[in-house]
């Protein structure tokens, strides 16, 4: 019976203008998002790759040198693309992509795509997660908001009913043709989106690449089932087609415009962040005054010129046989990595409790959990932003102690003019960053994942508690 | 075979439908007379299950309404006032989407037959519902009446709106369907039609069957009559 029904409104539909209208625009409009972000990852990901080559040679090239002044000429680490990122940008456009790693600096990524772009590109930008999160819900709202209501108004509800069938069958029956006819639209697109991953990775797909991209259908599936059966059951309760068009409209605009925006304002405005000024001039007072405030820098390196000459039981640094201003700057580097850090951490719990107030939003508001969901496992979510930052601050960190352990070693203090023999650079690994592990993406995203279940159960239940409609 | 026993539908203060004691034959045309709000489609409504009665009950071939909906519904067919179908499906994909609800599973020949015999021309099976004309789409709302083989039919309203011969090639078809067993309940405004194709007639009042005459014992000119007075 439930198919009888599914097969009568998928014929339906396929023969309706309306349908091959909005449906056809909805394709292209993916198609357009899906080659573009396609082309646009393509290109990052060239140059990314590129610079990261060239800054690798660049390091490796710098001919002999001071240690310590190779630590200073630097090095750059570059975000590489996730492979999924061209589906869904999340917040690529606007992190940093591009970290210079210098001694005694922790700089912040520099370079976001917005930076390079007009001023509109705060107006969001066609990808396909826009399309699939923004546009659909809407497609499956002015296809579906009539499907029971209009049924009412012509008397067909009560023909169908009066030959034994029940109103959730109906309903599901319904919700399964909507599916199908939507399938059309949407299906091709992840065909193609699949494809332009394979070609992207030319071929050597990963299991875990593979599970984020089957997670990211299952998401989105559950995303157009929970706005279908609600169009479903809200046409079916709503007094007429026009109510139930302005109430599932009322409901759009609320969950894909107004939540998201005011959940991430509320979050900002309870957590107040500091400035970038205010951020800096913190750490710099800690790291003149100690972190304790009572353990300024002179004091600290006075402790510690005592404490090098116990232990090599000397008199004076002159006397070292290691090179004592690589000590001290060492120890620099250790306490202003451990003040950045610590700030660092701090700013990070702000940032996350911010986003938290929108991600607890995601219960209330499917929208939020498929977006949060989609751009984490797309890899181009503000965690992963993090990630690269953390890991890059800690490459950057092991790079300068490197060359100043060796610089401590080979010469003695107060030798500037010594230099290390080139092969030194080599003894830095390539910047080799990777996106943080699938279950990480999930355990962040648990209250996405509850969200989404939870509104799959509150659909079936809905649809099935639609027996006692009113029907005069 | 259809009855009411006490049959009520209250809301709230109002009585839609006060005791109605009624019972309706295989074989057996009724037809209910009455102004708008007199409980005609109220008492169809109850004996479809799309209203729970206040009291009594309404009862299918001996089966209750209100304790099993779902089984009455196989003995049941219904013809509303107006019958809209789905204008981008052909009278026979309307005619195949409603049989195959009702569990029948008939061929492309057999479907164009049960149109035939509603009258529905040979031409217009095959075209989409969204170009007849009302008078067609109510024949397809008789030809899924006649495909579920009822034994009781339920018409709210049927030829409001038809023209003078498609009314009579319907007066024909319930003339038919009668002699066949089935037991018709006709809720309607016209009273020659009811004087023509019933053969008992009861008119209604707030809620009350007032009388139920034998339509052989009256002329439409007396049943006019006794229906102004009555209402």
């Amino acid at each position: 019976m439930k198919k009888i029904i599914a097969n009568k409104e998928y014929t339906t539909l396929l023969r309706d203008k309306r349908f091959k209208l909005m449906g056809g625009l909805i394709a292209f409009l993916l198609l357009v998002a899906l080659l573009g972000g396609f082309a646009s990852y393509r290109s990052l990901k060239k140059e990314r790759d590129l610079a990261q080559k060239e800054a690798r040679e660049t390091w490796l090239n710098q001919g002999e040198k001071n240690p310590h002044s190779a630590a200073h000429y630097g090095s750059f680490a570059l975000r590489p693309k996730s492979e999924m990122s061209f589906f869904d940008f999340g917040v690529d456009s606007f992190t940093g992509t591009n970290v210079y790693l210098e001694a005694h600096r922790q700089n912040d990524p520099k370079f976001s795509a917005a930076q390079d772009s007009s001023s509109l590109i705060r107006f969001g930008e066609m990808t396909v997660a826009f399309v699939l999160q923004m546009l659909v819900p809407l497609l499956i709202i002015f296809l579906c908001f009539n499907s029971i209501s209009q049924e009412k108004e012509d008397n067909t509800l009560k023909l169908m009913l009066s030959q034994g069938i029940s109103m959730s069958l109906i309903a599901w029956g319904k919700i399964q043709g909507f599916s199908k006819a939507l399938a059309w639209i949407i299906v091709p697109a992840l065909l193609l989106t699949f494809i332009l991953i394979l070609i992207g990775t030319e071929g050597s797909l990963s299991a875990d690449l593979l599970l984020r991209f089957a997670l990211t259908l299952l998401a989105y599936a559950v995303y157009f089932f929970v706005f279908i059966s609600l169009s479903v059951v809200i046409s079916a309760r709503a007094g007429s087609s026009r109510n139930a068009l302005l109430s599932l409209l009322g409901i759009w605009v609320l969950a894909c415009v107004i939540l998201p925006k005011a959940t991430t304002n509320i979050g900002a405005s309870i957590f107040k962040a500091p400035s970038n000024f205010e951020f800096r001039e913190a750490i710099h007072k800690d790291e003149e005054n100690g972190i304790d405030g009572h353990n300024p820098s002179d004091k600290r390196f006075e402790a510690l010129k005592k404490q090098v000459l116990a232990q090599y039981k000397v008199d004076s640094v002159e006397q070292l046989p290691v090179n004592f201003d690589a000590i001290a700057m060492q120890e620099g580097e250790k306490y202003s990595t451990m003040v950045y850090n610590k700030h660092f951490d701090r700013m990070e719990n702000i940032y996350q409790n911010q986003n938290s107030v929108a991600a607890y939003s995601a219960i209330l508001n499917p929208f939020m959990a498929v977006r949060n969901l989609s751009m984490g496992l797309a890899g181009s979510d503000y965690k992963t932003a993090l990630a690269f930052q953390k890991y890059a601050e800690k490459y950057r960190y092991e790079m300068v102690e490197t060359l100043n352990t060796h610089m401590r070693d080979f010469s003695k203090t107060g030798d500037w003019e010594k230099k290390a023999d080139a092969g030194i650079y080599a003894k830095i690994p390539d910047f080799d960053f990777k996106n943080p592990s699938i279950t990480s993406v999930l355990s962040q995203n648990w209250v996405a994942l509850l969200a989404l279940l939870i509104w799959v159960f509150m659909c079936i239940k809905m649809v099935s508690n639609l027996k006692n409609i009113s029907l005069s | 075979m259809l009855q009411a026993k006490n049959l009520t539908k209250t809301y709230g203060e109002q009585t839609a439908l006060n005791s109605l004691n009624l019972t309706i034959n295989e074989g057996e045309i009724f037809a209910l007379l009455g102004q708008n709000g007199a409980g005609k489609t109220t008492t169809i409504n109850c004996f479809l299950g799309f209203i729970q009665p206040s009291g009594g009950s309404a009862s299918i071939n001996d089966v209750s309404v209100a304790e099993n909906a779902l089984e009455t519904k196989k003995y049941l067919a219904y013809i509303p006032e107006t019958v809209m179908l789905y204008p981008n499906l052909t009278g026979i994909e309307n005619l195949e989407f409603f049989s195959s609800l009702a569990g029948f599973s008939y061929g492309k020949d057999e479907l164009s037959s049960f149109l035939s015999k509603a009258g529905l021309q040979n031409t217009a099976h095959n075209q989409r519902v969204g170009g007849y004309s009302k008078g067609m789409r109510q024949k397809v709302g008789i030809a899924i009446a006649i495909a579920k083989k009822a034994k009781a039919l339920l018409l709210d309203e049927p030829t409001s709106g038809l023209d003078p011969k498609a009314s009579n090639e319907f007066s024909e078809i319930l003339r038919e369907l009668a002699q066949n067993g089935t037991a018709v309940l006709m809720a309607t405004h016209d009273i020659f039609r009811a004087k023509e194709v019933a053969n008992r007639i009861g008119i209604m009042k707030e809620g009350n069957l007032v009388s139920v005459i034998d339509a052989k014992e009256i002329s439409a000119n007396e049943l006019e009559k006794l229906y102004l007075q009555t209402v």
